[in-house]
């Protein structure tokens, strides 16, 4: 590893002026046409989340289209799937990371950097800031550096229904929160449950939480929240809170009731109301329940199954709002060949070349929402680079101990409060303990 | 560690008699050649991790090694709720896991011995210990699951009840009108009918492939002097309808048992829907009645035991991790019995003994180095156990059900990466093993 | 053991009349309680085979026991789409490496001190066989950081040996624990015998040690082959591109959505290899081996 290190070094040092002319020259791969640079050249390691069955092979249609101008540049992608966490972790602290990873959370890409474990992108400023709304480029900021590139990102703000279901009930998908009271309860009396919910993985309930606090609250106030700057003890978060009993309390019209709810987890969420016969209406999750649907169920698009965006609560806050969860690309080493990858990231043909696959959303503007596959897909996805005002998954942007742990934090109290969503006052109190206390270790 | 042996055995020997042989120093030599091998590799790759963790736990968080906290990740340790509830709960598997599965190992090493096809038998339930832990962790949450048309377990429960209770034919229906009121069961019309009455009783939350095949569209009888008429059909009509009202594409619920009710509730009459809902008590004498709908028709349909629940998550995974450990014990204790030698056994037998005499006054006996190998190993898997905790109990239990080793993961790996923690919860679990050593150590110092 | 005069025939275990009745008086019910219990064991393994067998979305809203009713949903298509996918051989292939050069390795330094804690004297053996006892307790993930520095610096990262070696250093305190209380078991006259005739304790152990020790050695074994074959956290933080096939199953799962139908038949194709394992070893757990075997 050692000698391959200096090889790269010394390389890079005698291409210098070539690279700069290089990079110059491939910045018009834009348009279509790309100068080849052959100058740049090594190995990136990149450990990421997507294995064979979800996302590795698109992950591999990128990169085909960077090493179409970088054709020297070795990408060696590692599938981790859910370990990544533990194993990112340790190789971090064991002083050998990869090159490159892929962290789904704000809260721990910010807990690397404060480490002083990641190297900023500063590099990169320009060719983002060219794609992609300065919200975005916030996204990856910590303490006023550049550190990740947030290349894919989900739409959160998607409600997932049973095409005939609702026929069968005589309902529309609602604009508002209270037309969707209404029609829960007519479906509920036109004999099927309308809501699947997944509680045993308690970032589905973080993340309906979180939809009813932007469309009450506005964007603002919701960072606020996000950054602590907010307390759970506020008055906003008790409203918001209400307004998530009002659907978590209505037990008999939960598929498997309350206990039920909390043993599925999300797969199960999302079969209960796919399946058939469907045991619920709808789902409330993001973009990519569709790949759930259809590798589990037999539903089909526009006649089985199709969304309609989280009915707005307080009109004119953010109602067309989204709200995203997404990967962060970050950075542990610099050299050129990591320069020129996460450069090329950051435009538009390397979200196309997965956008056109489905399954795949980006914050870059620059994509054209005609690249989506289908209507469903870009009915889900498109909103995310067009959307006016776009926040990212709260409990994501929290220390992890306190946004991303099974069974404590976040997920754990939303769970306890599924259990008994008459306790407001009680669950308030305790999330805000919890936060205090991660935010305080700084962590 | 027990030395084993008959009573009437001498203790081990000590050592070879000194005339024999080489010198003491080439006797040390010799050992430690046969040691040397697993004292290295054990040194590198376990003692230095060890000693790497014991000092980390002094330290705080961040990265590598962060700041000196002294015993603050102890305090942690104890305060953290969740982390108390994991000790009560490595407490239980260490008093019932490795009991039941050094003893179910025995038995069946013990009686397959006997059985020609041994093999086959040791085969199945050696299987489990084959199939990694997550898989097997999957397998078993899914037989778990509540719904019995899913989990296997509940499943059996399902087809066992089903025989002594039977559900309803509308176990999901509710009442469309607040009149209609559940009572002990049953849904009774609380405004009074009289003969030449009619009674309504409309019901929602029915599916509409819950509704019998012969359904046809409710029909609302005409009143009839001197009986009561009336119609149970499903009040609901795609947009919902009018709530009470028998309209044009609401369908009649055949096959329902409706009761006529006198003032007090006791039943006069009870009659079957018909395909349109209609039903027809006939010859009422004058007087108040409640037409109400049996409870047999709302029984519910055994909605299966929450396996994974707060209540029974931790015997569930008991149940799981026997099932797949047994297999061990099985094995290694019938290596055990393959290496005692048959003249003792012979010799117990023709001197009168019973088979039971047999096994408990010599081969137990003899199997004692290996039963305690398995006791001790299955104590020590217990207290480390992780892997079925992770795959099998759902996140909204991992506070229940939770354990040592997933305490200490969570803090080191997902919970932000604090090792500090981490470590203090691992050597928390070093400590907990020693009164397990001492234990055994004064037996061992007892027999040699 | 029980102190027989030396180099006597064993006789053949005598089959009086009385005995025989006994035993087929005892066997017809033994019989049944065994396979009920063996069926009951069998049920969630059986259950498995069938998941692995059944299309995801059939699975979603029924349970396995659907097949019963239903025949023709059964399929092969998911452990097709397994063989189909590249690397499933390659993965089989290097755990293989791994499996069985930590197996080797456990067995025979385990065997080694295993012997020297039973029948060499030495100072202060007992406290340092407790101490192996104790290295027990370790758990995995505490070592893992420690020695991901370690491996960097000796360039063992990424290695097959370098996850072999790990499995062998925590396998060895089970290892020695087992043989050691094995090795005490033997019949004690018999080393005595090969001492007081001048063998050499190296001679002894080759000798007379292994092979009497075989069933132990056997169930080791099968067991350390086991644990190493279905390790998956020591191969995920110690490889990078060194795949076996614990990891290379874990890169099949997708992200959100059940993954059961490529669980169910990747374990099953897994668990091939070890179950060929367990009855290649079975063969030494035959009763009597030690009878007329020694001298």
């Amino acid at each position: 590893m050692t000698r391959t290190r200096i090889a790269v070094v010394a390389a890079g040092a005698v291409a210098t002026a070539l690279l700069v002319a290089g990079l110059a020259g491939a910045r018009t791969s834009s348009t279509g046409r790309a100068h080849q640079n052959l100058a740049v050249s090594g190995t990136i390691t990149f450990d990421g989340i997507w294995t064979a069955s979800s996302g590795q092979k698109q992950f591999a249609d990128v990169v085909a289209a960077f090493n179409k101008t970088y054709p020297n540049v070795h990408v060696k992608y590692k599938p981790v799937g859910d370990s990544l966490p533990t194993v990112l972790a340790t190789a971090v602290a064991g002083g050998n990371p990869p090159d490159m990873a892929d962290i789904a959370q704000p809260g721990t890409v910010a807990q690397f950097a404060k480490q002083g474990k990641l190297k900023p992108i500063t590099y990169a400023k320009s060719v983002i800031g060219a794609n992609f709304a300065s919200a975005w480029q916030q996204l990856g900021t910590y303490s006023g550096k550049l550190y990740a590139l947030v290349f894919k990102a989900a739409n959160k703000s998607v409600v997932w229904y049973n095409v005939p279901a609702f026929k069968a009930a005589g309902v529309t998908p609602p604009k508002t929160f209270s037309q969707l009271l209404t029609d829960a309860k007519t479906i509920k009396s036109s004999g099927t449950p309308a809501y699947s919910i997944g509680g045993a993985d308690g970032w589905t309930l973080t993340d309906m939480f979180e939809n009813i606090y932007l469309r009450t609250f506005g964007a603002a106030k919701y960072d606020q929240l996000s950054e602590h700057k907010i307390k759970w003890t506020d008055g906003s978060v008790k409203t918001a809170l209400t307004t998530m009993a009002k659907i978590l309390g209505d037990t008999s019209n939960i598929a498997g009731g309350t206990s039920g709810a909390l043993q599925y987890g999300f797969n199960d969420s999302v079969t209960n109301a796919f399946g058939s016969p469907p045991k619920a209406a709808m789902v409330f999750e993001a973009d990519f329940v569709g790949g759930v649907i259809s590798s589990s169920t037999k539903a089909k698009p526009k006649t089985g199954f199709n969304t309609f965006t989280w009915p707005a609560i307080t009109p004119g806050a953010d109602a067309g709002g989204v709200e995203i969860g997404g990967d962060l690309f970050v950075t542990f080493r610099d050299t050129p060949a990591i320069e020129a990858f996460v450069k090329f990231l950051a435009t538009a043909p390397a979200a196309e070349a997965w956008a056109k696959q489905g399954g795949f959303g980006t914050g870059n503007k620059n994509v054209p929402s005609s690249i989506y596959p289908d209507p469903i897909t870009k009915a889900t996805e498109a909103p995310i680079g067009s959307a006016k005002s776009v926040v990212f998954d709260m409990s994501d942007e929290q220390p992890p101990s306190f946004g991303a742990t099974a069974g404590q934090g976040e997920w754990g109290l939303f769970q306890d409060f599924l259990k008994n969503p008459k306790d407001v006052a009680g669950i308030q109190k305790k999330l805000e303990a919890a936060a205090a206390s991660a935010y305080k270790k700084g962590k | 560690m027990t030395a084993g042996g008959i009573t009437a055995e001498p203790p081990i020997a000590a050592a070879p008699p000194p005339s024999a042989g080489p010198g003491r120093l080439g006797r040390y030599l010799t050992s430690a050649i046969f040691l040397a091998p697993a004292l290295f590799m054990l040194g590198v790759w376990m003692v230095y991790p060890a000693v790497y963790t014991i000092i980390r736990s002094f330290f705080g968080q961040t990265g590598f090694f962060g700041h000196w906290v002294g015993i603050d990740n102890y305090k942690t340790l104890f305060t953290t709720s969740t982390l108390t509830t994991a000790i009560k709960n490595n407490a239980i598997w260490v008093a019932v896991v490795p009991a039941l599965v050094t003893a179910i190992g025995l038995v069946f090493a013990v009686l397959t011995e006997r059985v020609r096809w041994a093999v086959a038998f040791k085969t199945v339930v050696f299987l489990p210990m084959a199939i990694s832990a997550f898989a097997t962790g999957v397998t078993w949450r899914i037989m778990y699951q509540q719904d019995p048309g899913l989990g296997a377990v509940n499943a059996l429960g399902k087809t066992i009840s089903g025989v002594f209770s039977p559900a309803g034919v509308l176990s999901s229906a509710s009442p469309s009108i607040p009149a209609l009121q559940s009572k002990g069961g049953a849904l009774v019309l609380k405004t009074a009918t009289h003969p030449g009455g009619v009674a309504l009783l409309g019901l929602t939350g029915i599916a509409p492939d819950q509704v019998p095949k012969s359904a046809v569209q409710a029909v609302q009888p005409a009143p009839k002097p001197g009986d009561v008429v009336g119609a149970v059909w499903r009040d609901f009509k795609p947009g919902g309808g009018k709530v009470g009202v028998l309209e044009k594409g609401e369908v009649g619920l055949p096959g329902v048992t409706v009761e006529l009710r006198d003032a007090s509730g006791k039943t006069l009459q009870s009659t079957k829907s018909k395909p349109d809902g209609s039903f027809d008590f006939s010859k009422v004498p004058a007087g108040t009645y409640h037409a109400a709908i049996g409870a047999q028709t709302f029984a519910k349909p055994f909605g299966g035991y929450a396996w994974l629940g707060p209540n029974l998550i931790v015997p569930s995974l008991l149940i799981s991790y026997i099932w797949i450990w047994a297999g061990f014990a099985m094995v290694v204790i019938g290596a055990g019995l393959a290496s005692m030698p048959r003249d003792v056994l012979e010799a117990a037998r023709t001197d009168g003994a019973t088979e039971w005499q047999t096994f408990r006054r010599v081969t137990v006996p003899l199997l004692m180095p290996v039963l305690s190998v398995v006791f001790v190993t299955m104590i020590i898997n217990v207290l480390k156990v992780f892997d079925i905790v992770y795959a099998l109990a759902p996140q909204s239990e991992y506070a229940k059900a939770n354990v040592i080793a997933l305490a200490m993961y969570f803090a080191a790996f997902q919970g932000g990466g604090n090792f500090g923690v981490g470590s203090a919860i691992a050597v928390f679990l070093f400590l907990l093993v020693i009164p397990v050593l001492a234990l055994n150590i004064r037996r061992f110092k007892r027999e040699s | 053991m029980a102190a027989a005069a030396p180099a006597v025939e064993i006789p053949a275990p005598r089959d009086s009349a009385a005995a025989k009745i006994v035993r087929t008086v005892t066997r017809g019910p033994l019989h049944l309680a065994l396979i009920a219990i063996g069926g009951l064991w069998l049920v969630p393994t059986i259950g498995l085979f069938i998941t692995s067998i059944l299309p995801a979305s059939a699975l979603a809203s029924k349970g396995w026991w659907q097949v019963f009713s239903h025949p023709s949903t059964a399929t092969w298509a998911n452990y097709d789409a397994l063989f189909h996918n590249s690397g499933l051989i390659q993965a089989l292939k290097t755990t293989a490496y791994i499996a069985v050069g930590n197996t080797v390795l456990v067995v025979i330094i385990g065997a080694m001190a295993g012997y020297a804690f039973a029948w060499l004297d030495f100072p202060g053996r007992d406290w340092i066989f407790i101490g192996v006892i104790g290295l027990l307790v370790v758990p995995l993930q505490m070592a893992l950081i420690p020695m991901f520095r370690l491996y960097n610096t000796f360039g063992l990262f990424d290695t097959w040996y370098g996850i072999a070696l790990f499995h062998t250093a925590f396998g060895l305190p089970f290892a020695v624990f087992l043989l050691r209380n094995f090795f005490v078991g033997l019949p004690k006259d018999i080393l005595e015998s090969a001492r007081i005739d001048g063998a050499n304790e190296i001679v002894i152990f080759l000798r007379l040690i292994l092979p009497l020790g075989l069933p132990a050695i056997a169930s080791l074994a099968i067991f350390q082959f086991l644990w190493t074959w279905n390790d998956l956290l020591v191969a995920l933080t110690f490889g990078q591109n060194t795949t076996p096939i614990t990891v290379w199953i874990a890169g099949q799962l997708r992200e959100f959505g059940t993954s059961i139908d490529i669980i169910a038949p990747a374990s099953f194709i897994s668990l091939v290899v070890p179950l060929c394992v367990f009855f290649a070893f079975q063969r030494y757990f035959v009763q009597g081996l030690l009878a007329g075997s020694v001298k």
